[in-house]
């Protein structure tokens, strides 16, 4: 997308940051908050920033009534984000100006600076400002040189028979390492990581996902990683055509990587190897996908991830094989973690699995019970429970408590740390992919428009409506949620959705979902306290902090 | 001095085609565009803390050329301590026919090797000397009609002139390694590779190094099964021991700075080329079988990005030739064994990155 002024760029970055960098953006709203920033550039464009909930919000356009006004030329946005190019050394007096009572401006000032460290560090906020600095070249300082590198120091050890192969020689035999990982060498904190163990060989250039502060980044890279497992897990061979390449078809559809990120991210985060977690992260997501195909087919849904549902293509009968299959390899794969981990972590592991699938199921019962029964709830803790027993567990509370135990934490009270506050968090992030069903782009979201209506699933909205709603419009809500999938048509959704907006139902939820999603931070901040501050865990608090700052 | 080395000419008996030439090596005319034939070469100097890398290689003749001509490249980089790394583009000159111990007969172990940038520097003027016998052929085959073939040889002796930029250094006494590459393959369907080489210091001029390692991961894209490895031991100039598969292991932990690669030759920086992951920082090759062991221990000080662009992709093929001190330490034969050195590594990969 061009970057065609600097007010524009701003607005792009702030995009960026918000699902890149979602813990940043969520600190530097609350520094901003509820100051409205009216922004000036020196190529004549204007913007508005302002601050809501944990948001970000960049309005192009002259400000009303601003608190502070801020004038930028190039020079000084330099300062604020570009890498490249050095901040030039002196502002011109007319590069910055920034108008407005002191604390106002002081604020700020913080504000900019906590964004300004965060966009530093992240390429698609670089190859944005690159773009644009291509187009405005004037007044560009120098390219920095190359630093010098002068880190020397190696520590001379003994190098007698160990016993340990590489891996563990590296990541945890050798003591001179481990001390100069935290003195002298900064460069060694990342664990070791197999490239050949005698059998499969990783590629050099897979660089350990951890160690990028791009939220997105990190995702895709956990995201990719476990889908080679995945497709090195399921067989190349026959029947091939009715089973094997069906089970590659729904691992393979565009997804966040959110459970990867999760699984791999809290094993590191309590000292594990990344490559540790891959095959516990491989295993949700084979259940995962064994689950969606059976949840289709139960709600009659047709679209998934943006192209048909399994059933749509392939019939129910070869659908609800595949989704046998893949729960079966799942198993399978959890199994396999035994020559890795050991005896006592694969046990967690099943013991963590079933729980985690005994959830799933009760949940899905509950609200195909419901549906069954044209019962809409009263209370939004009904959603809660369920959402959380039929979601909450494996997309987020699952995910981490296994890969804690990869890394060796089996201790069910430190386990537990993590269930209130990925609770939250899963429930706050239901209940904004319910709303993006609603208002988001098909495109976007990959299931068809308004497929939750038409299915009747019972969200907030749902549950919001019915409590709020009159007696005759709850009357016709009941009669539209009472026909069968196949009866309902686009209008009838598109009535429930008007109604859902006259009585302020998707408002509801969102201001629902930030409460809860704060709730849920909190509690990460509280309850993982115990968790040593390393790279791993910046990336948990950055998914912790992605669902308040996701754009809706 | 054209790098227009010799051309073969086709062998009178390539009667079946879908078998392929004969022979791991054959002497005959590359005919796909990704058919690939080379002469790698790669020396650490005693002293003075320099290092050269040089590749030669033919290429099958063009999709697009009517007339099927070979084609030929030729690079030469050089590590000297005080300038880092510079390289020639892929047009370094070369006195043919170029210096290969492959071609030499067991009386005929000296001879001589120069390659140089177009503008002399960097260069190298030098008298080679083989002290080893080479290993056997190794092969990777990974799609139905793509291969990697590959010869070491370890303890070859150069003395000579080396020419950077700002110096010239003369009688320079350099050990280092030499190697035959023949095989047909897309830079993306390879994949990558991990490989080095770690020669002992040997006391006496022209005598092989007492220990000389050469270690190799191939990792084609697909399929898995193709991915190897391998490690071998000489002893004496002599090939000890060959570890291979499921008899090594090979991690690495730490990453290179970026600002310690350089990339080459100098006009990949105006080709918009991709940044790669950065390079591992240490990297540890373990190797057993039975009670022998060999455990070698390898920092990455300073990189050469070689980019290389792709016939069949977007991406450039990267190869970065790293140097650093290595350790090798060992138990072969019930005897105990151990080196400080000075190593060359190769981190190659990301044309499959399209």
């Amino acid at each position: 997308m061009p970057t065609e002024s600097a007010a524009r760029l701003l607005e792009q970055t702030i995009g960026e940051l918000s699902v890149r960098a979602p813990a940043i953006v969520a600190a530097a709203a609350g520094q901003l908050a509820p100051i409205a920033l009216g922004l000036h550039f020196g190529d004549g464009s204007h913007a508005v920033l302002a601050a809501r909930a944990s948001r970000l919000l960049v309005t192009l356009g002259r400000a009303r009534g601003a608190d502070v006004e801020v004038y930028f030329d190039d020079r000084s946005m330099n300062l604020l984000f570009d890498r490249e190019h050095r901040p030039v050394r002196e502002l011109l007096e007319a590069s910055l100006d920034v108008r407005g009572a002191r604390a106002d401006v002081l604020a700020t000032w913080r504000c900019f600076r906590l964004l300004a460290q965060r966009a530093w560090g992240l390429r698609m906020v670089q190859t944005l400002w690159r773009e644009y600095r291509a187009k405005s070249t004037e007044r560009w300082g120098e390219p920095p040189r190359a630093p010098g590198g002068t880190r020397r120091g190696r520590v001379r050890h003994a190098l007698a028979d160990s016993g340990w192969n590489a891996l563990d020689y590296l990541d945890r035999r050798d003591p001179a390492y481990r001390d100069q990982a935290h003195e002298q060498a900064p460069w060694l904190r990342a664990a070791a990581r197999s490239l050949w163990d005698g059998r499969t060989a990783r590629a050099w250039s897979d660089a350990p996902a951890l160690l990028d502060n791009d939220l997105m980044e990190t995702m895709k890279a956990c995201r990719a990683r476990v889908l080679r497992e995945i497709a090195a897990i399921i067989p190349r061979r026959e029947p091939r055509a009715q089973l094997y390449a069906l089970m590659r078809d729904y691992p393979s559809r565009e997804g966040k990587g959110l459970r990867a990120t999760l699984t791999i991210a809290t094993c590191a985060s309590h000292g594990g190897r990344a490559d540790d977690a891959i095959r516990a992260a491989a295993a949700v997501e084979l259940f995962h996908n064994g689950f969606l195909i059976h949840d289709d087919i139960s709600d009659e849904s047709t679209h998934r991830r943006g192209k048909a549902t399994m059933h749509m293509a392939q019939g129910i009968g070869l659908a609800v094989n595949t989704g046998d299959a893949l729960n079966l390899f799942a198993v399978d794969t959890v199994l396999s973690n035994l020559p890795k981990l050991g005896l006592a972590r694969t046990l967690a592991l099943i013991h963590e699995i079933i729980h985690m699938c005994r959830e799933t199921v009760e949940g899905q019962a509950i609200e195909l019970g419901w549906i069954r029964a044209n019962h809409v709830p009263v209370r939004d803790r009904d959603y809660f429970q369920m959402s959380t027993k039929k979601t909450g567990w494996y997309t987020c509370i699952s995910p981490c408590r296994l890969g804690a135990v990869c890394a060796g934490e089996t201790d069910p009270a430190r386990l537990d740390r993590f269930n209130e506050a990925f609770r939250l968090i899963g429930i706050a992030f239901q209940i904004q992919d319910d709303v993006l069903n609603l208002v988001g782009e098909q495109a976007l979201y990959g299931k068809e428009s308004l497929g939750d209506l038409l299915e009747g699933k019972r969200t907030v909205m749902m549950i919001h409506l019915f409590r709020s709603a009159d007696a005759r419009t709850r009357a016709r809500m009941a009669e539209i949620n009472g026909l069968p999938r196949a009866r309902k048509r686009a209008a009838d959704a598109k009535e429930m959705l008007r109604a859902m907006e006259r009585f302020g139902a998707i408002d509801y939820a969102v201001a629902l979902a930030d409460r809860l999603a704060h709730r849920g931070v909190r509690r990460f901040e509280r309850d993982l306290a115990h968790l040593p501050e390393n790279e791993a865990k910046a990336v948990l608090r950055q998914v912790a902090h992605y669902v308040t700052t996701r754009p809706l | 001095m054209p790098a227009a080395l010799h051309d073969r000419t086709p062998a009178l008996d390539e009667a079946d085609p879908s078998l392929g030439p004969r022979g791991p090596f054959p002497d005959i005319a590359l005919r796909r565009e990704i058919e690939r034939r080379w002469l790698h070469y790669a020396f650490l100097s005693d002293e003075r803390d320099l290092g050269l890398v040089s590749n030669i290689a033919w290429l099958g003749p063009a999709a697009n050329d009517p007339l099927r001509r070979t084609r030929n490249t030729a690079i030469v980089l050089m590590y000297d301590r005080h300038e880092g790394w510079s390289a020639s583009q892929f047009n370094a000159l070369v006195r043919a026919p170029a210096w290969s111990a492959f071609r030499l007969s067991a009386s005929a172990r000296v001879s001589r090797f120069e390659i140089a940038s177009s503008a002399q520097a960097p260069g190298v003027d030098l008298t080679l000397r083989r002290s080893s016998h080479p290993c056997t052929s190794q092969c990777v085959a990974f799609t139905p009609d793509q291969h990697f073939r590959w010869q070491s040889e370890t303890g070859i002796h150069a003395t000579g002139m080396w020419r950077t930029k700002a110096r010239t250094y003369r009688r320079v006494r350099a050990i280092g390694y030499h190697e035959r590459v023949r095989g047909c393959w897309g830079w993306p369907e390879l994949g990558g590779w991990v490989f080095g080489f770690a020669n002992a210091p040997t006391g006496k001029d022209g005598a092989p190094p007492p220990y000389a390692l050469v270690f190799t991961l191939v990792y084609p894209q697909a399929p898995a099964e193709a991915a190897t490895a391998s490690v071998m031991l000489w002893q004496d100039g002599r090939l000890r021991r060959h570890f291979t598969r499921r008899n090594i292991d090979v991690a690495v932990r730490g990453l290179l700075e970026h600002d310690r690669v350089r990339h080459v030759p100098a006009l990949s920086q105006h080709l918009g080329v991709f940044a790669m992951a950065p390079i591992p920082r240490l990297l540890v090759i373990d190797a057993r079988q039975g009670r022998d062991r060999v455990l070698l221990e390898f920092e990455c000080r300073a990189a050469a990005r070689i980019v290389i662009p792709s016939e069949s992709g977007l991406s450039p093929f990267s190869v970065h030739e790293v140097i650093g001190p290595c350790h090798v330490s060992g138990l072969v034969n019930g005897k105990t064994f151990g080196f400080e050195t000075r190593g060359i590594v190769e981190f190659a990969g990301g044309a499959h990155a399209d």
